[in-house]
């Protein structure tokens, strides 16, 4: 017997590689996305400090823009700079 | 009241104060989830001591009693605190008001002022580690309660030793017999007419039936102050002067009332409107 594919629709699942389950600055799910997105994936995308906490790339920029000096992580209070790995 | 400088307007001095904040802004996404969020954490899993309700028409205002952990002065007292969560919450930190003050009469720590603020680093309002959006409800009412400890007097700047022997314990007697007379018998009669939320009246009521025994206990070994007066260190010249009899009155007659209230036969069925403004709550 033979078969002919006429087409075939391909489903993947993905999830981020975080040290935590939420954010914790929104709190929402890392899976999920931050409260003004809709979709989450490459859109609201996860953003990791040299210090290892994570967070949403849109919930740590509010915070270091609402702090003009001494931007700190609200995890660990360290000194925050990103981790361009 | 010190004159203001021609910088600080009058809303610059109650920057702090929720009630007097002018804020309309409309509520971002991240905010609101993030104000129901907080809550959830605390009715999941509440804090010994800690009692917080969403207030009914504003979702950002959280009104809270945080009850005196025992063997503190504040022991069994209940003070009433309404949180306000800005429009970017929580990039900005809440505004806290405390309630329970006598009507800005008395203050009830260093850090707790009668006129209602709450000096706290985390909100801005003191020196410290500041605010960070890792913060939430619960950790904020974890920081007031933990000023309200042992031995307040230690809290106030320059006082980490005794002014004169004896201050601590005096400022103890104080702080003990405020919190009877105005932080348990002053919240369960509203003297002051505070508008606090039904599901905290409830609470304070089964709380104080549970620390009744305790209540009179206090005052009765206390009873020997009576007549005495103390000045109180941080009050500006405020004297406290005991009436544990009073008290002791007071605590009677707020236990027959609840009992009355409480005693209504649950099963009663509410035929007519009389006497029914129980309504819900009263399952077994």
């Amino acid at each position: 017997m033979k078969l002919t594919i006429k087409n075939w629709t391909g489903v993947a699942t993905w999830k981020w590689v975080a040290n935590d389950d939420n954010c914790g600055i929104c709190r929402m799910a890392f899976d999920g996305c931050c409260p003004d997105c809709k979709l989450p994936g490459d859109d609201c995308p996860l953003v990791w400090g040299q210090c290892s906490h994570c967070f949403h790339m849109h919930c740590i920029v509010k915070w270091l823009q609402s702090q003009p000096v001494n931007q700190q992580c609200p995890m660990c209070r360290q000194e925050w700079k990103f981790n361009n790995k | 009241m010190a004159s203001a400088s021609t910088k600080d307007s009058k809303i610059a001095v109650n920057y702090w104060d929720p009630l007097r904040d002018t804020d309309s802004e409309v509520l971002s996404a991240t905010a609101s989830t993030r104000i129901r969020r907080d809550l959830m954490t605390i009715f999941k899993d509440p804090p010994p001591g800690l009692f917080v309700v969403g207030d009914e028409s504003d979702i950002r205002y959280v009104h809270a009693i945080i009850v005196g952990v025992m063997d503190t002065p504040y022991e069994g007292g209940f003070f009433y605190f309404i949180l306000k969560c800005p429009s970017d919450y929580p990039i900005v930190p809440p505004k806290v008001k405390f309630m329970t003050t006598d009507a800005g009469r008395v203050r009830f720590n260093p850090n707790l002022y009668k006129n209602g603020k709450v000096c706290l680093s985390i909100l801005g309002t003191w020196t410290g580690p500041a605010w960070s959006p890792a913060q939430q409800i619960s950790t904020v009412l974890l920081s007031i309660q933990s000023l309200m400890n042992e031995k307040p007097y230690f809290n106030e700047p320059g006082y980490e030793k005794e002014r004169w022997p004896g201050d601590v314990e005096r400022y103890n007697e104080i702080l003990r017999h405020e919190t009877l007379r105005v932080a348990v018998c002053g919240m369960l009669e509203n003297e002051c007419h505070l508008i606090i939320p039904e599901q905290l009246k409830e609470i304070m009521e089964t709380t104080f039936l549970q620390f009744y025994d305790l209540y009179m206990e206090t005052s009765k070994n206390k009873i020997d102050l009576d007549g005495k007066s103390y000045t109180d260190p941080f009050g500006a010249g405020a004297v406290v002067t005991f009436e544990y009899a009073k008290i002791l009155e007071r605590l009677e007659t707020i236990r027959g009332n609840l009992a009355k209230k409480h005693a209504i036969p649950v099963d009663l069925p509410l035929t007519d409107g009389e006497g029914s403004d129980e309504k819900d709550d009263n399952d077994e």
